[in-house]
């Protein structure tokens, strides 16, 4: 009988220990505060450089004429030899210009820190000029008007802020930029439907357009692995990986061909 | 009793300090559990509490440090500081005026008024009560002697000591006179010295506030003052239920007893509160906004028990017999449908949409009578009904003006002759009152028969449209031939599909057809892209699937369709073979007319009987438009539609699809399973639903919803209430024919299968369960009397027409524009149909009530789009009836806040030298205007991405032009139109470019100039702009 209430007794115990609400086991997690990483300066003395060109194959499509008799401001500054579109431009040493090369992935988390120079960007002749600009995110770009004609700026990104602003006949110049990292975003003029450019916003310095040779050259580069992207507005874009040790020189190429 | 026994005696020989102790101590244990339990056990949420406080003080400590460091690195910022110093040296400037005034305040005026107020006060009140006396005595003599009393105080001189700057006292002699006049003039130099001194810091305070706002425009949350406030509050944190008592409704809420975080300021989520969801805010803050807790409570809204809060079971009522238990996750939105419930479209309760939208379009309503949907064919009776009422109380007071008429002749009383001569006239008026609505029924009938809409398409129309051999094998199984389709699966065996497949072939309509010659598929393909088709259909099969999911996908359209039938649909979808007469309820054919010798004509402007003159069904009952285009193009597209197939697909043949004997049995059929709740089918046209009514479906007692031999099962499994019956059976819409015997086919469950997805079942299961039979009292109902009636009113039309799948009808709607790959080219993005966000505030009424009828603007040029011929997407013309124009104007109306009926603005006139500025300035190089926005000139406008400017005076609304001029990426961010063009110059609006001579010396406002120009723009005008940008460019 005793052994009966005993029982019972701790049973009882049991019971209500187990009543009631249990505390919650997991330990509040701390908000992941993002501690502001202090800018990431380059190496030099380490820095690996990447250099290469984009190669061009196959028959070099020719390009339209660009009709601007609608716009007489804008053709007269080409004075009768109507300027070509930029869609594809073949150098002659067989190269690809207007590509933009850059470092797609593989650095490490950092902040890298945003050059205060900004990147021009011009409208002459109702053109743009460079055709392909890259700018990291942040860094400025400068909007020059050249032209005796008002121009629209508009960029048409996917994944920063859309916006359109008129500038006047050599307006004042603008600043703009870009917060995200985008690769490419075009830009048009709604007035003149022609013209086209695009940048491209990377989040580290490590990026570069091939000109009239179409070579590129990216410095600076911590040793590593990392996947280079070759971007063109026509052709399909083009990844490489490419290991560098400390201050290595490496040489990538990239083959375009003509579709 | 021997020894033996003698020794055992328990009393001599045992002790019983054991079991005392044992059954002490169990005493003791269950005092401890009683008090345990009534303080913890049946009160879980006191634990709830004092974790809470833990937490949220422990969250709020690990934020503010990084709060404080972010207002610190504000405080630190360059313009912070340059604010800052502004304000200091602001306030350095007048620092020595504002002293000087300061110290006259502090160390004059204030201790000399001091000084010389009680003086002064004594005597004043000495004064007040001699003239009181005055006043109550009757003694003129006293009176007297009394005025002389105060002349005599009056003059007497009161030494005050003054105070002076320096430290000293000045005496100084007063009289009352000169006490009155000093004290006055210092009130009145100190409240020109405070006001002085604001004045001069006027300047100081506003850098202080800009100062201030740089801060708090910055810290987005909540800034460290109100986080130290929230801390403090938690260290006061008192434990005890919190409730909301809403007394009119006897509404008890105690939820937030456990659910601490739901109202807190700041942002709760489940990390930051330590992994407990229990805790987090309410995810809507605007949601709790408009229904604020206070009024609202937490139940109505979100089921469960708000009284319990001795268990979650309970307190969520999810316990056994509770009839609303909490809305679980994925049905949550289910809450706002019992008082939302008049509506198709309820703002920020996007599943709840999706569940109405799928039980609307996929023609859930062809079989279950829902309040609401599909309404018209409900109210066409009773409008009917109600134009029989009145043609009766128009008889009947015409018999009563006869017999009033009779005996006012015959009455001798002129009086009373005269008074029922009155009588008789008052009702010849309101005859003419009942005459005016009749007169408006009978319109609202003929409106009705344009509204009708059915799901699927005409069946009557099947001869004239497919291939035989095709019908068998879509009634088969319609899911396996097109994926997604609306036409639901039903279980039919061989038999009958033949059946119902010959039925079909056998009662459909003959009639002729043009024959058209073949199209062109590529210039097809190119128009079917890009003229608006793919908003509505879609095209390509799997992930290559493309366009809108309103409509068909129309991938293997070349399998069934006949040429000359689909390019008849595709030139005006609506035109149909032979008009139907809901008075003799038959399809009337070439011969009736030809009867009556009239034409065989029948259209929107024949739409009557020639028989008997009764309004006929002259139009397909299908919500596609007609996007008015040529014949050559309708020709293009259906031979680009019919290249559309799988080219190895094969169908058997189908004769037995002329076999008269299956027609009895397949009508059979066809009626039993309800086919003519979603198409249009010869002598079924008036059949009634086959299914239940769903209205208040979600509060069916749970005993009445059949389970069948599932219900043990349920039970066991947990899904035995209401979201577990509904998400079975649309599941498996057979499923509670499991196990069942019924050798009879026809008495098996047959509600078709419909293939939802997962999501789509959710969907339609939020939809259901929020269809209840409300408790909650009438001012919990959405019904408003005002504008937003108009809205919901409005939503109705805009979802039967899809106009989302092309324009974005509210904010963060996504139109199937948006989502074609073809358009997000930057070029082709300026092709997208233009968004109707604010389209009230926009346009004028009037017109836009011309435009929805005629979106040509023209009668005879009709393949055109009337305001952006630019566009290669047009907008269609939908037949919309009167009142579906007139809901949707009063929509845009109210959704952007525009008062009804629209009254023109009065605009100043522009004088002729303004309007040639204007011109100047529009035609000149520095201003884009006529870059894009057409002008009517035929190779000027092949460029153009604008509207002509001669529509504006007709169709938009000043205010809003102006808007627009100014701010575009205000309305519509990303807009092809730039922003930037003027600038702001003092309190006007100046152009920012360069700007003609004349505009030297002109101080008004540019935008509004334009505006006025624009407004009073004439074709002449435009000719001028013309010819003077035509000059500009010869330049």
């Amino acid at each position: 009988m005793k052994k009966i209430y005993i029982c019972l007794g701790i049973v009882s115990i049991l019971t209500f220990s187990g009543c009631g609400k249990k505390e919650p086991e997991s330990a509040a997690k701390e908000e992941a505060t993002a501690p502001a990483t202090a800018p990431a300066t380059i190496d030099d003395a380490n820095a690996a450089t990447v250099t290469g060109k984009v190669a061009f194959s196959g028959d070099k499509p020719t390009m339209r004429n660009i009709d601007m008799s609608a716009n007489p401001a804008c053709a007269r500054a080409h004075s009768g030899a109507p300027p070509k579109s930029e869609e594809v431009v073949v150098n002659d040493n067989g190269t690809l210009k207007n590509v933009f090369v850059w470092v797609k992935s593989g650095l490490p988390e950092r902040q890298w820190p945003v050059p205060s120079t900004p990147v021009e960007l011009t409208q002459k002749g109702c053109m743009y000029g460079p055709h392909v600009i890259g700018v990291m995110a942040n860094q400025n770009i400068k909007i020059v008007n050249n032209d005796p004609t008002n121009h629209n700026i508009h960029p048409l990104p996917k994944i920063n802020q859309e916006w359109n602003e008129s500038q006047p006949p050599k307006g004042e110049d603008k600043l703009k930029r870009f917060a995200r990292e985008e690769v490419m975003i075009p830009v048009k003029c709604n007035v003149h439907p022609w013209m086209r450019s695009y940048i491209g916003v990377v989040n580290h310095p490590f990026f570069a357009v091939t000109g009239d040779d179409g070579t590129f050259t990216i410095k600076g580069l911590p040793p590593g692995t990392y996947t280079l992207e070759a971007w063109h507005e026509k052709y399909a874009p083009q990844d490489v990986q490419v290991t560098v040790g400390a201050k290595e020189s490496k040489t990538v190429d990239f083959p375009f061909k003509a579709s | 009793m021997s020894d033996q026994d003698q020794d055992k005696d328990p009393v001599v020989h045992s002790s019983l300090s054991r079991p005392l102790f044992i059954w002490s101590a169990l005493l003791l244990l269950s005092l401890g559990w009683a008090l345990y339990d009534e303080v913890y056990g049946i009160r879980p949420w006191k634990s709830y509490q004092s974790h809470f406080s833990k937490v949220y003080s422990r969250y709020l400590r690990s934020v503010r440090p990084n709060e404080s460091t972010f207002e610190k690195q504000i405080q630190a910022s360059p313009e912070y500081q340059k604010l800052d110093r502004d304000a200091e040296a602001a306030r350095k400037t007048v620092a020595a005026q504002v002293e000087a005034r300061d110290r006259e305040v502090k160390q004059v005026l204030v201790p000399q008024t001091l000084a010389l107020n009680d003086p002064f006060q004594e005597v004043r009140s000495h004064i007040g009560s001699l003239t009181y006396q005055i006043e109550t005595t009757n003694s003129q003599s006293s009176k007297e002697s009394m005025r002389r009393e105060i002349e005599q105080i009056k003059k007497e001189i009161h030494t005050v000591k003054l105070p002076m700057p320096d430290g000293t006292t000045k005496k100084v002699d007063y009289d009352y006179a000169r006490m009155d006049r000093d004290l006055l003039a210092w009130k009145n130099r100190k409240a020109q010295l405070l006001q002085e001194i604001v004045d001069l810091q006027k300047p100081y305070t506003e850098l202080l506030a800009a100062r201030d706002k740089y801060l708090s425009d910055r810290v987005a949350d909540v800034s460290s003052g109100m986080l130290a406030g929230l801390l403090n509050k938690m260290d006061d944190f008192d434990i005890g239920v919190r409730q909301i008592h809403i007394k009119d409704v006897d509404l008890v809420d105690r939820c937030e007893s456990c659910h601490l975080g739901t109202r807190e300021p700041v942002t709760l989520t489940k990390a930051a509160m330590g992994g407990e969801e229990v805790f987090v805010s309410h995810p809507n803050k605007e949601l709790l906004k408009i229904h604020d807790p206070e009024k609202f409570g937490c139940t109505p809204c979100h089921g469960g028990n708000g009284v319990a809060v001795d268990s979650i079971e309970k307190a969520h009522g999810s316990n056994e017999h509770w009839l609303w238990p909490l809305h679980s996750r994925e049905n949550f939105e289910a809450g706002c449908q019992q008082c939302h419930v008049k509506e198709i479209v309820t703002e920020m309760a996007p599943a709840l949409n999706a569940g109405r939208e799928l039980f609307r379009l996929r023609g859930c309503m062809g079989c279950h009578r829902y309040e609401g949907f599909d309404r018209e064919p409900e109210e066409m009776i009773s409008v009917n009904q109600q134009i029989r009422q009145l043609e009766n109380q128009k008889a009947e007071w015409d018999r009563e003006i006869g017999f009033t008429s009779d005996k006012a002749d015959r009455t001798r009383d002129n009086a009373e002759a005269q008074r029922l001569y009155q009588h008789a006239n008052d009702l010849k008026v309101r005859i003419s009152g009942l005459d005016a609505k009749i007169e408006q029924a009978d319109m609202r009938a003929s409106n009705l028969i344009r509204e009708v809409k059915k799901v699927g398409p005409s069946l009557k129309e099947v001869r004239m449209k497919m291939h035989k051999e095709w019908i068998p094998v879509w009634l088969q199984d319609p899911h396996k031939w097109r994926p997604g389709t609306k036409m639901p699966t039903f279980r039919l065996d061989q038999d009958d599909i033949q059946a119902i497949a010959a039925f079909i072939w056998q009662s459909g309509v003959t009639g002729n057809l043009p024959t058209s010659s073949p199209g062109d598929p590529v210039k097809g393909k190119e128009s079917f892209e890009t003229r608006g088709c793919m908003a509505c259909h879609s095209m390509g099969e799997g992930n290559d699937k493309e366009g809108g999911t309103f409509a068909a996908n129309l991938s293997r359209v070349g399998e069934k369709d006949n040429y000359d039938y689909l390019v008849r649909w595709i030139h005006n979808p609506r035109e149909r073979t032979l008009p139907y007469c809901p008075f003799e309820k038959r399809d009337l054919t070439e011969a009736d007319y030809k009867k009556k010798g009239v034409p065989f004509v029948f259209d929107m402007d024949h739409s009557k009987c020639p028989n008997d003159g009764h309004e006929l069904q002259v139009e397909q009952m299908t919500p596609m438009p007609s996007l008015r285009l040529t014949v050559e193009e309708a020709r293009d597209i259906a031979s680009y539609l019919l290249t559309q197939k799988h080219f190895d697909a094969t169908y058997p043949a189908a004769d037995y699809l002329d076999d008269p004997k299956l027609k009895t049995h397949g009508a059979f059929l066809v009626r039993y399973y309800g086919c003519a709740g979603c198409h249009e089918i010869s002598g079924l046209e008036e059949e009634q639903r086959t299914g239940t009514e769903l209205t208040k479906e979600g509060s069916k007692p749970i005993e009445r919803l059949d389970f069948a031999l599932l219900g043990h099962g349920a039970e066991r499994e947990g899904w035995y209430n209401h979201k577990g019956f509904f998400e079975h059976k649309l599941q498996d819409p057979a499923v509670y024919d499991r196990g069942k015997e019924k050798p009879n086919k026809l008495d098996r469950l047959k509600m078709p299968n419909f293939n939802l997805s997962k999501p789509e079942i959710d969907e339609v299961a939020t939809f259901l369960l929020g269809s209840v039979d409300s408790a909650l009292p009438e001012r919990y109902y959405f019904e408003p009397t005002d504008q937003r009636q108009d809205v919901i009113e409005g939503w109705w039309v805009i979802r039967k027409y899809n106009c989302m799948g092309c324009h974005q009808v509210h904010v963060g709607q996504t139109t199937v524009f948006m989502t074609l790959p073809r358009y997000q080219d930057p070029d082709w993005k300026d092709q997208r149909p233009p968004s109707l966000i604010g389209e009230g505030a926009r346009v004028n009424p009037a017109w836009l009530m011309r435009f929805l009828a005629n979106p040509a603007l023209s009668e005879t040029d009709t393949n055109r789009d009337g305001v952006r011929q630019y566009l290669k997407a047009r907008m269609p013309t939908f037949y919309f009836s009167a009142s579906e124009i007139q809901k949707l104007v009063r929509f845009f109306a109210a959704s952007s806040s525009q008062s009804m009926p629209y009254i023109d603005p009065k605009m100043e006139a522009i004088s002729d030298q303004e309007r040639t500025m204007a011109r100047q300035l529009f035609s000149s190089e520095g201003a884009p205007c006529l870059k894009c926005h057409a002008t009517g000139d035929a190779k000027h406008d092949q460029r153009a991405t604008a509207p002509n400017f001669l529509l504006s005076k007709e169709r938009l609304k000043p205010g809003w032009t102006e808007r627009w001029m100014v701010h575009p990426e205000m309305m519509q961010p990303g807009t092809a139109m730039p922003s930037g063009l003027f600038r702001r110059e003092g309190d006007r609006w100046v152009f920012a470019g360069p700007t003609p001579p004349s505009f030297q010396n002109y101080p008004r406002d540019h935008a509004d100039l334009l505006v006025r120009y624009m407004f009073q723009f004439t074709p002449e005008e435009l000719n001028r702009l013309r010819a003077s940008a035509g000059a500009g460019a010869g330049r």
